[in-house]
């Protein structure tokens, strides 16, 4: 009953005018931003962050824009998937599979609705998987201490590695990476100056927003360079426009499925969208059997990725909002943004803030109807953003990158330390470091240490405490079997080859 | 191969990193740790990281594409001049030139980079400035607005 109160009492919260407004702009940026090609929902998030900053919304104002943003990257990731076979992020690469062989065949109305409907039913369960869950492992989470904290982060840590799987030692490489950028700056217990080599401005550490802005704007100018392609033609969105209700009766369950599994996918820290949504194909795939038309514009593998893309980030934002461990790249950076507004995401954030958490939750349902509604008619308006050409767009997102990061400080040394990170990002993404595993790090860095310390001051200095309750050692036992995953998963592919050549 | 290159630069960071942590030293001790032990913690397992990516570098050959270098090295060199500039000339000057150059860059032709550069800086700096409440410097034309 209290989770049904404080439900109405997030749609308050999320009705206000202002929110509506913001919820719109921030759905119509987030799917335009989804559909260009190379821009992700962790571009649209960095770019909005310190426009929402300088514009001085609430902090519930700002992460309902954020959230919004995110949701509409997965809606718009699937447009020019569907009609350019380009994913327009990362997470929609399954859904060029199918989506446009359909387009070839005429029915890229079909594929567009029926992706958006999917898109829609995943969010959708994963946000009702939010209200049941979340204030539940909130209660639970109270209990956590400063070596839990420790050890569950070290869990999110090792969960990339583990889940990421063709490359966990780069991985974890850029995961420390990311933890040891968030240790420059003064020392919040001792107040010595570490790694700021006698820079003033680096004395309060490296500004989050120029972190994410150089990793991700910076290095995409960047990396769009080496692909100046000419344009590929899209398909035109022709023929019906809508699909029929036996195309959806056909889909229905596997929409059902695949959003449930995103949603358990999307909880996991560490785990994201693009996992989720590439494993609910290999397991529709492999349900079809051979009749499926899996590969040559099967409706089932468009619906599949797309509704467990969108469930995902839904549920990626219950470890963020319960335990102040985000599930995702773009959950890290709304993590970053709640730490601006003085906002430490956790357990408590259920009691002393409501209205934050529960107007962000009854933002993602508001935000779902509008993306839907707002899908569905303006398709064509969407495609033509498709045509926008490199030379326009590429200057534009530096200037938005440059009046971003000027915004936090106004000094000349914060752009300067923003394109030398780009550079530095450029380089990993080119040696085929995941620069999201770097974010995580670098959000996850200081609250780490904060951990370690205050726990090990509880127990003067006495190492046992970070194994000594069950939920720690629950916790070990998880990180060991997590880095264990790909030495097994290795093991195995060795051994099928050794079977196949006996 | 650069992944070996990259990973052992690495490593030489991380060891002379490591020395610099090795000096940071609280003059009262607040908590048994202390600000050394973590740094010097991520750096000995970054270390180890490199070592590892120096013996397994993993399957990964890539050729440096030469013009491509060249046009990224162009574009780095492009946005840290509008990074400099972005104050002493001021936002909509330095935009204009940034855009233009970046556009030429990105196969634009000069006549619409030109109007696209001039359209932006204005456009932008009204935008941000005037509607968005976020303050951009003016530089050199600061002179031709009456405050």
């Amino acid at each position: 009953m209290d989770t049904l109160n404080y439900l109405m009492q997030g749609f308050d919260v999320a009705t206000r005018p202002v929110n509506l407004l913001v919820a719109l702009f921030g759905a119509f940026v987030g799917t335009v931003v989804g559909l260009l090609p190379g821009l992700g929902p962790i571009n649209g998030v960095a770019l909005l962050l310190p426009l929402a900053f300088a514009l001085g919304l609430p902090p519930e104002t700002a992460l309902i824009l954020l959230a919004a943003v995110y949701l509409g990257c997965e809606y718009g990731g699937r447009i020019s998937a569907i009609l350019l076979n380009v994913p327009g992020d990362a997470a929609a690469v399954m859904t060029t599979l199918d989506g446009y062989p359909l387009a070839r065949q005429g029915k890229a109305g079909i594929a567009l609705s029926l992706s958006a409907v999917s898109s829609f039913v995943g969010s959708i369960i994963a946000t009702c998987g939010v209200v049941l869950f979340a204030p539940i492992l909130a209660k639970w989470a109270v209990a956590f201490g400063p070596a839990e904290y420790f050890v569950l982060m070290i869990f999110a840590i090792a969960c990339l590695g583990g889940m990421v799987g063709d490359k966990p030692v780069k991985t974890l490489m850029a995961a420390l990476i990311g933890l040891a950028l968030a240790t420059v700056g003064v020392d919040s217990t001792t107040g010595v100056y570490r790694f700021t080599f006698g820079s003033v401005s680096l004395s309060d550490g490296i500004q989050f927003v120029i972190v994410v802005i150089g990793f991700f704007s910076v290095s995409e100018v960047l990396l769009m360079l080496e692909k100046t392609h000419s344009g590929q033609k899209a398909v035109k969105a022709s023929g019906r426009l809508l699909f029929n209700f036996k195309e959806f009766c056909e889909t229905f369950w596997t929409m059902i499925r695949s959003s449930v599994a995103g949603f358990v996918i999307g909880t996991l820290p560490g785990a994201g969208a693009t996992i989720a949504s590439a494993m609910t194909y290999m397991t529709e795939k492999r349900m079809a059997g051979p009749k499926g038309k899996f590969g040559e514009g099967d409706l089932r593998g468009l619906a599949a990725p797309e509704a467990a893309n969108n469930a995902s980030a839904c549920g990626s934002l219950i470890p963020m909002l319960t335990l102040g461990v985000p599930g995702s790249g773009t959950t890290a950076v709304m993590i970053g943004a709640l730490t601006l507004y003085n906002i430490t995401p956790g357990p408590l954030l259920f009691e002393q803030q409501p209205d934050v958490v529960w107007g962000l939750i009854a933002s993602l349902f508001i935000g779902n109807v509008i993306l839907l509604v707002m899908n569905i008619p303006l398709v064509g308006l969407f495609s033509r953003m498709l045509s926008v050409p490199n030379w326009v767009l590429v200057p534009a997102i530096t200037v938005i990158s440059m009046v971003g990061v000027y915004a936090v400080h106004s000094t000349t040394f914060d752009l300067v330390l923003m394109i030398v990170l780009g550079v530095f990002g450029y380089i990993l993404r080119k040696l085929d470091f995941p620069l999201s595993a770097v974010i995580l790090g670098f959000v996850l860095g200081e609250l780490m240490e904060d951990n370690l310390r205050r726990a090990l001051s509880i127990s003067a200095g006495d190492l046992n405490i970070l194994w000594s309750s069950p939920i720690t050692l629950a916790l070990w036992a998880l990180v060991v079997l997590m880095l264990a995953l790909p030495g097994i998963r290795w093991w195995r592919a060795r051994n099928k080859a050794q079977m196949a050549n006996a | 191969m650069y992944v070996r290159l990259f990973s052992a630069i690495w490593l030489l960071l991380c060891v002379w990193l490591a020395f610099v942590a090795w000096g940071f030293e609280a003059p009262f001790a607040y908590d048994p740790v202390g600000p050394r032990a973590y740094p010097l913690l991520l750096l000995a397992l970054m270390g180890a990281g490199s070592l590892w990516l120096i013996f397994k570098p993993g399957l990964m050959e890539q050729q440096l594409h030469i013009p491509t270098v060249k046009r990224s090295v162009l574009c780095v060199v492009a946005l840290l001049a509008y990074a400099v500039t972005f104050e002493p000339l001021g936002f909509i000057l330095s935009t204009a030139l940034a855009v233009l150059v970046l556009g030429l860059l990105f196969t634009g032709r000069l006549v619409p980079c030109i109007i696209s550069a001039v359209l932006m800086g204005v456009l932008l700096f009204v935008l941000f400035d005037y509607l968005l409440d976020v303050p951009l410097p003016l530089g050199v034309l600061e002179a031709f607005v009456e405050s």
